[in-house]
């Protein structure tokens, strides 16, 4: 690029051309006051308080979109531009409410900053009042217009950071106002309520609708969202150990947005059924007790069970939710102290199939490659996911590729979805067909030789197996099975095949089906055959339901594994780890989260140490689970809450939240990122890890760490993906890892190095018709999912007091034509009933869904949708199908 | 006689064949609103959101174009327009008393059509023929040095109806 010298200020300084003279002068450290510019949206030029003079020319530019040219003498605080920024500040502050003293925003409001800066007290123009307030139900936002300034940049982040359009300006001159279509309340528009607004708005025209005054934050932390697998960064304001507000923090993931999950749902941590003491059952009922009696009773009674039962009498169920130390702990409190490889985490559920699929094509459990590789993707396949409401950012992330990027979406869903509007194909096959759909398009491409080549010969091996299964996946087939018209299936193939970089991303509804690891194994396929794992662009981006699923299993909170993945029947791998922990490790594989329940069941597994999950609602058939969980000799719970699990336990410990610990967490990508204490805990409440540390310590297996510090110092010793290279800064807390070096064996990037086994291995994917399509009295077909207001099965989002105003209540979708059929409107109540089991819920009527569909959200305890579910696990991946069923619609007669 | 004019399915169908000689195209916002209002009268908001998405734009920005352009209208308008200058020629030679005057004739306001849909009022800044002042235009007819009789002859028709 070539180099441009101006003079600023006096100075000479040298930018790159296309850089603006608000870019380089803030890299040379020069302050331009702007009130529109936000670094991460296109620069308008709205506000003109960036305006500085071109002594050369005389003219005053806006800073923020003029370029640099040579030879410009730029001075930034001449008395033309002290005086225009002046007359400007004057002029919005004319059309400003004098409500500065109650205004929310106080010292947060940048034109109340401005004016301070400039001294302008008393403005001497003529007020215009603006208009006023719109009356708005929502719990989230509050828009008050009297006191916009007209930058734009909330119309700017909906449009292009969150790519949802719900605003745009209407109405010129005196009248504009940014508003929804038809000038509508938010709630009534497409708004998702992500607050990304909010915390672009320079004053306090968009709010966070909230009565009480709360004041300055004194302090501020970032730390890792607590909800989903994207691993946004919040920024936390704190006041009096309260969290006052939550903003998006920097980071390459988020990208200056937020969800209304992350951004309004983080009051669970104040809410008044935290647990604060840990309980012990006496006679049924729970009495508080100190932390010393029920960590001493804990450790009695394992060890009693061990002494009696034998060590795998005894599980551990960890959590997804708790940090990579807390999960390392974990896992070496079962297999140390306790002696067991009963250890598994609740990602079980949902990313098991992924960590089998492709551990046997690529050789490697998760994501290939980065969240920003996604974006500059030139084709994005989606499929079995709906990441705008599960995994938001990476939603805005292919919306902004679609929109912008012009990226082509190749869109594989049957309920249609907030990407619709976005897609270059959509393809709407038979619900659990994904896998016939994903071998038709790799047998086009192999047939019309679209594959590539080279790469196929060079890296993978197993092509002549995988071509000739692919033989009876024709395109007549794959149109019959999936109901998708040949056309489109070939289209879509070269479309992928064609792109030099493409994308696949998928979720739960491909993890949770019955052909699961199949369709991950199909999806690895496609990849492989194009080339797309070991370029720099495009890969597999497989979505994570929680916020460190990713990181639990790497730090092997699972039955099969060691930390980092290395196989238990890896005896070398096994006595590093002995020697490490000075005791011998047991060999022989564990029970993974359902078998547990089952063996629990069985009456073979005696007690439970479960961290931070509540089987009993999220595990497919809580009733039964709450039966087998009760019939435990002794089970210990560490939550938040007293959770449907929590209930059934004999001792619960009560856990800290994400705001009151240290540790990382691993994101979907394969991020690494700290989360930071903000407040003290809540009452007695102690981080997992002090717990896991304490028991361990009363069980005669003290571990060496006092902090979770310490422990990261063994993992980046010990595990692949976590070792700290040797040239990375050491002060900078969140590395990427996986930028900083080549060697794939230490991250997660396959595009820079060769698959970890050598070979890709192409892995022949059979498909298996769905059994339970008994039809006879179950006509209809349940799909569950999430919802953008809840999260999980709504432990934490249901007591966050915003979320529950807004979403308090479960409900079935049925499609107009079912609902004509079966004499239902919105509102009624129902019974949805499948052959093992039923949920009450309430009608909500849809136009998106076709008919014989319907959909039931996941995150409402009252109306159990997993009681749909039978517990059958796929023989691979030992994980329940959680995503669809049969089921019938039954009225209830009020 | 008809009543207000409702979005009939054929005006919808009408729109709906005008966005497909657009799709994909963003740079085609405003002909394709001048497409439809020649076509249909004016730019019914219930097609926003397929105008919308036949051109890859959200319909909030459609909405900020039609609200942005005084050309356009989101609400059906009266076969015959009226349209009172106000500029300050008109003004000094008595604008004011005209538009009273047709106010009265019509029995509308401004900004408002007849129920019949036969006239709707309008008010502009100038039409550029202050010689003539006080002027108004009906459709493309420009009337000047109006006074009051002058005014009552333009609507005789009307009454007689």
């Amino acid at each position: 690029m070539e180099t441009v010298t101006i003079t600023l200020d006096g100075v000479e300084v040298s930018g790159y051309s296309g850089m603006t003279i608000l870019d380089l002068a803030r890299e040379s450290g020069v302050d331009i006051p702007t009130l529109c510019h936000d670094r991460y949206l296109a620069p308008t030029g709205a506000c003109r308080l960036c305006i500085v003079e071109d002594e050369s020319s005389e003219a005053l530019l806006a800073s923020c979109v003029a370029p640099i040219r040579p030879g410009m003498v730029i001075n930034t605080q001449s008395p033309r531009v002290m005086e225009r920024r002046r007359l400007l500040v004057q002029l919005m502050l004319a059309s400003h409410p004098d409500s500065c003293l109650v205004c929310d925003k106080g010292n947060q409001c940048q034109l109340r900053k401005l004016g301070a800066e400039m001294g302008i007290g008393l403005v001497e123009l003529q007020k215009i009042p603006r208009l006023a307030a719109i009356q708005e139900v929502n719990p989230f936002i509050e828009r008050d217009l009297s006191r916009c300034i007209l930058c734009a940049k909330c119309i700017r982040a909906d449009q292009e950071l969150v790519v949802e359009g719900a605003i745009d300006y209407v109405g010129r001159g005196f009248a504009t106002k940014p508003a929804t279509l038809n000038d509508m309340p938010l709630e009534n528009s497409e708004c998702t309520f992500c607050g990304t607004c909010v915390a672009h708005c320079p004053t306090g025209a968009l709010m966070e609708k909230e009565k009480s005054y709360r004041g300055t934050a004194t302090k501020t932390v970032d730390t890792v969202c607590p909800f989903c697998g994207c691993g946004c960064i919040l920024h936390l304001e704190v006041k009096d150990n309260q969290i006052v507000r939550v903003k998006p923090g920097e980071s390459p993931v988020n990208h200056g947005t937020l969800c209304v999950r992350g951004c309004y749902g983080y009051d669970f941590i104040q809410s008044p059924e935290r647990l604060t003491s840990p309980l012990i059952k006496v006679d049924g009922e729970f009495q508080k007790a100190p932390w010393e009696e029920a960590i001493s009773r804990v450790a009695a009674e394992f060890k009693r069970l061990k002494q009696e039962h034998g060590a795998d009498s005894l599980a551990v169920l960890g959590s997804s939710k708790c940090t990579n130390e807390e999960n390392y702990l974990l896992q070496r409190l079962a297999r140390v102290a306790l002696g067991t490889n009963n250890i598994d985490n609740g990602s079980r559920l949902y990313s098991a199939t992924s960590r089998v699929g492709l551990g046997q094509s690529i050789g490697f459990p998760g994501t290939t490659n980065s969240f920003e590789e996604l974006e500059k993707s030139e084709v994005i396949m989606v499929i079995g996911a709906n990441p705008v409401v599960s995994a938001p950012a990476v939603g805005y992330g292919i919306k902004r590729a679609a929109k912008y990027n012009g990226a082509k979406l190749l869109l594989v869903d049957v309920r249609p979805t907030k990407l619709n509007p976005f897609a270059h194909i959509w393809l709407k096959p038979k619900v659990g067909t994904d896998v016939v759909l994903l071998n038709g398009l790799a047998r086009v491409i192999i047939e019309e030789r679209l594959f590539d080549e080279e790469f196929v010969t060079r890296e993978t091996d197993n092509f002549d197996e995988l071509s000739d299964s692919l033989k009876p996946y024709t395109l007549e087939r794959v149109e019959k099975v999936t109901g998708i018209p040949r056309q489109d299936v070939q289209r879509a193939a070269r479309t992928f095949a064609q792109a030099e970089w493409a994308s696949i991303v998928y979720g739960n509804g491909i993890t949770q089906y019955v052909n699961g690891v199949d369709s991950v194994m199909a999806l690895a396929n496609l990849a492989m055959l194009t080339g797309n794992i070991e370029r720099r662009g495009g890969g597999i981006f497989a979505l994570q339901r929680e916020n460190n699923a990713q990181g639990a299993c790497d730090m092997g909170s699972l039955p099969d594994f060691l930390p980092g993945y290395q196989s238990l029947d890896d005896a070398r791998a096994r006595s590093d780890f002995e020697r490490r922990w000075g005791s011998s490790l047991p060999g022989n594989a564990g029970l993974s989260a359902l078998e547990m329940i089952e063996q629990a069941e069985a009456g073979k597994l005696k007690g439970m140490f479960i961290v931070g999950e509540n089987p009993a609602s999220s595990f497919p058939r809580p009733s039964l689970v709450r039966k087998a969980l009760a019939s435990l000799e002794f089970l210990v719970v560490a939550d938040m809450f007293l959770t449907e699990t929590a209930r059934l336990a004999d001792v619960v410990l009560p856990s800290a939240s994400f705001a009151e610990k240290e540790g990382t967490v691993t994101n979907f990508e394969g991020r690494t990122q700290s989360v930071r204490k903000a407040i003290e805990p809540i009452g007695e409440c102690l981080p997992d890890w002090k717990i896991i540390l304490q028991l361990s310590k009363e069980m005669e297996q003290p571990m060496p760490y006092s902090s979770p510090q310490e422990v990261r110092n063994e993992i980046e010793e010990l595990l692949p993906f976590y070792q700290r290279p040797a040239s990375a800064d050491l002060e900078k807390e969140d590395l990427d890892w996986a930028e900083l070096e080549s060697d794939s064996v230490r991250t997660r990037r396959l595009y820079k190095g060769p698959f970890p086994s050598g070979f890709g291995r192409l892995s022949p994917a059979e498909y298996t018709p769905p059994a339970d399509i008994s039809g006879d009295g179950y006509p209809l077909t349940l799909l569950s999912g999430s919802i953008l207001p809840h999260f999980g099965s709504g432990t934490r989002s249901l007591r966050a007091s915003r979320l529950k105003e807004f979403s308090p209540h479960s409900w079935v979708e049925v499609s107009q034509d079912d609902a004509k059929h079966l004499g239902l409107g919105d509102g009624d109540p129902v019974k949805v009933v499948s052959p093992v089991g039923e949920s009450t819920t309430t009608v909500r009527v849809t136009g998106s869904l076709p008919s014989g569909l319907l959909f039931m959200p996941i995150s409402f305890p009252d109306s159990p949708v997993n009681e749909l579910f039978d517990i059958k696990l796929d023989p691979r991946s030992k994980a329940p199908f959680l995503k669809s069923c049969t089921v019938r619609v039954e009225r209830i007669k009020p | 006689m008809t009543r207000t004019k409702k979005t009939t399915k054929s005006d919808l169908k009408k729109i709906d064949a005008i966005i497909g000689n657009y799709r994909g195209q963003r740079w085609g916002l405003i002909p394709l609103l001048h497409d439809v209002q020649m076509a249909v009268g004016y730019i019914p908001p219930q097609a926003i959101p397929s105008i919308a998405i036949g051109l890859g734009l959200f319909p909030s920005q459609v909405q900020g174009v039609i609200s942005f352009y005084t050309q356009f209208y989101t609400e059906p308008r009266g076969k015959n327009i009226v349209r009172v200058c106000r500029g300050t020629a008109c003004h000094v030679r008595g604008g004011k008393t005209i538009l009273k005057l047709v106010k009265q004739e019509l029995g509308l306001e401004e900004g408002e059509t007849s129920p019949d849909m036969e006239y709707t009022l309008e008010t502009v800044a100038c039409i550029g023929v202050c010689a003539l002042a006080p002027n108004i235009v009906i459709n493309q007819d420009t009337h000047g040095n109006l006074n009051p009789k002058k005014v009552a002859r333009l609507f005789e028709g009307k009454k007689k109806k």
